[in-house]
């Protein structure tokens, strides 16, 4: 063999020994980034509710109402400055205040209308107060005081509100997860049928690798490699285009100003978005590695 | 070749039988063996089973019954796993070529280099140098898909040298070349031999074996009988119809 004076140039090197085209194709790049989107907002629905029963908890746990009840207003200001003195000297309360019987009437607005309540009518009046958790704690004792120092007084510490509120939650929560989850294995599901077909399709290419010596392990690798940049570019689209629209709905939810949580995106959300193209990329390299290795065991590849 | 015949052979074939579909009989009893630098030209009518003997050799075919033993490896007892190391060892020049239309020519004879894991700078210079000699210096980053078949053939001529293998299979390496070229592959194979690589070239065309002085290893209803070189002015033609008859 003679040797070269001159080298040629080589434009060529280490070109994607599997087709750009064929394995995966803008098709699956596009369905990626679908599943991508829906995990996305999976995820957004999740810490949304999740945000949501932390401030529910908080806000309702916090604080008690006493309502104090009476035939006619001159009683209810009586066992209202009564109700008054109990919580002020009580541990563990704080911010002890009467609502404004203006105040009152707004909360009965939506059932009554505006300006309907005469002005003599005996309404019951509300006194808030904040609570430690401790005292939330055991509230019996004082629920006993008030019963008998304060005739016509009843505590209400939205137990029961709280605890229906926290448990519906929690299964939204937990659906949100779920749906996340079940999104994720369609990700993967989606990847390694493509893999099986992509090696199929190019039998001819694997036959032609196995004979010149290629592993499985190093088919596998090509082949995992596509999928890894391919997972993680529709993931990183999906989860754009999520971002994108969890910005919107918080806009449009945000002026509702509704009882339901704010469908919004705060930064350790928005954080956790940056993991769906990592987990879509970690995903896919492996789904189709697996797929690929256990049909090259399987199939009479040469 | 006085101390390879001492050595241990490195293809080993006893009473190998080779049946396709469960009804054609490609091989019915084959026994051959080659040690290490030796040469034969593996010749026969078409049809009559050479490219499906070479296949058992590299492992793409596996025997019906009998050992088919490869660098001392019996193929049948070689678990999967095993098969890239000895396919590594051998370099095979394939009828049909078999180069990936999506690579260069370049791309093409470096695959048995990336397959092994080498980096490119360390074998970049052999493929530019083979390409060249084969007649390719002006094609090295033209696709399959462009050439014509005999710089096909010689792309795959040069895929099978460039990881200078101990073995060398070559299918109808000047099937598809013109004569100064067949000429030209003829003799680097049997340069390639003298420096101690065993070769064996299948081919039907007993023109080209005639006057290079290498055994001839005939293929006929099944099985191999090993014959002198074949006489400069004996008659190919001849030759041919007798193992195209049979």
């Amino acid at each position: 063999m003679s040797s070269t004076s001159e080298a040629p140039s080589v434009r060529s090197g280490n070109a994607p020994i599997l087709p750009e085209n064929g394995i995966s194709g803008f098709s699956l790049g596009v369905v990626i980034a679908v599943l991508a989107f829906l995990a996305g907002i999976a995820l957004t629905a999740f810490f949304a509710v999740d945000s949501a029963v932390r401030g529910w908890s908080g806000e309702l746990t916090g604080s008690i109402t006493v309502q104090v009840r009476g035939m006619s207003a001159a009683e209810i200001d009586s066992s209202t400055a009564s109700a008054l003195a109990v919580l002020q000297e009580t541990v563990g309360l704080s911010n002890v205040a009467v609502m404004p019987r203006g105040e009152a009437e707004a909360l009965l607005e939506p059932w009554l209308g505006s300006g309907n309540l005469p002005a003599d009518l005996p309404m019951p009046a509300l006194v808030t107060a904040d609570v430690t958790p401790e005292l939330r704690a055991a509230l019996d004792p004082l629920r006993a005081r008030l019963a008998e120092d304060v005739p016509g007084a009843s505590l209400n510490d939205h137990g029961a509100w709280t605890d229906q509120l926290v448990e519906a939650a929690r299964r939204m929560r937990g659906l949100a997860f779920l749906a996340f989850c079940l999104i994720t294995a369609a990700a993967a599901s989606v990847i390694v049928f493509a893999a099986r077909s992509g090696l199929a399709a190019h039998r001819n290419i694997i036959e032609v690798l196995h004979l010149v010596g290629a592993t499985d392990s190093f088919i596998a690798g090509q082949i995992g490699r596509r999928y890894l940049l391919l997972g993680f570019a529709g993931g990183a689209t999906g989860a754009f285009l999520a971002w994108v629209v969890t910005k919107v709905l918080a806009v449009v939810t945000t002026d509702a100003g509704g009882f339901l949580p704010a469908f919004s995106i705060d930064t350790s959300t928005a954080l956790w978005m940056l993991v769906i193209p990592l987990l879509l990329g970690t995903l896919s390299t492996v789904s189709a590695r697996i797929a690929v290795m256990r049909t090259l065991k399987t199939d009479k590849f040469v | 070749m006085d101390d390879a015949a001492t050595e241990p052979s490195m293809i080993d074939l006893q009473d190998v039988h080779l049946t396709y579909d469960g009804a054609r009989e490609v091989l019915r009893g084959t026994s051959f063996s080659l040690r290490p630098g030796d040469f034969r030209f593996l010749t026969g009518p078409s049809g009559a089973g050479k490219t499906s003997l070479l296949k058992l050799i590299y492992a793409a075919h596996f025997a019906t019954s009998g050992r088919v033993e490869v660098f001392g490896q019996d193929l049948s007892q070689t678990v999967a796993s095993a098969l890239p190391t000895l396919r590594r060892r051998i370099g095979v020049v394939f009828q049909e070529f078999r180069l990936l239309d999506h690579l260069t020519a370049f791309e093409n004879v470096a695959l048995p280099m990336r397959v092994m894991g080498q980096p490119q700078n360390s074998y970049r210079d052999d493929v530019i140098e083979l390409l060249t000699w084969v007649g390719l210096g002006h094609r090295i980053d033209a696709t399959p898909t462009v050439l014509s078949g005999g710089e096909k053939q010689r792309v795959a001529l040069a895929r099978a040298l460039v990881a200078k293998p101990d073995l060398i299979l070559a299918d109808e390496p000047t099937g598809n070349v013109d004569p100064v070229m067949g000429e030209k592959i003829m003799r680097l194979l049997l340069e390639l031999n003298r420096l101690g690589t065993a070769v064996i070239v299948a081919t039907h065309d007993l023109n080209l074996v005639r006057g290079l002085k290498q055994p001839i290893l005939r293929l006929k209803d099944g099985v191999t009988t090993l014959h002198g070189p074949m006489p400069a002015e004996a008659d190919a033609s001849a030759e041919a119809t007798e193992g195209a008859g049979s």
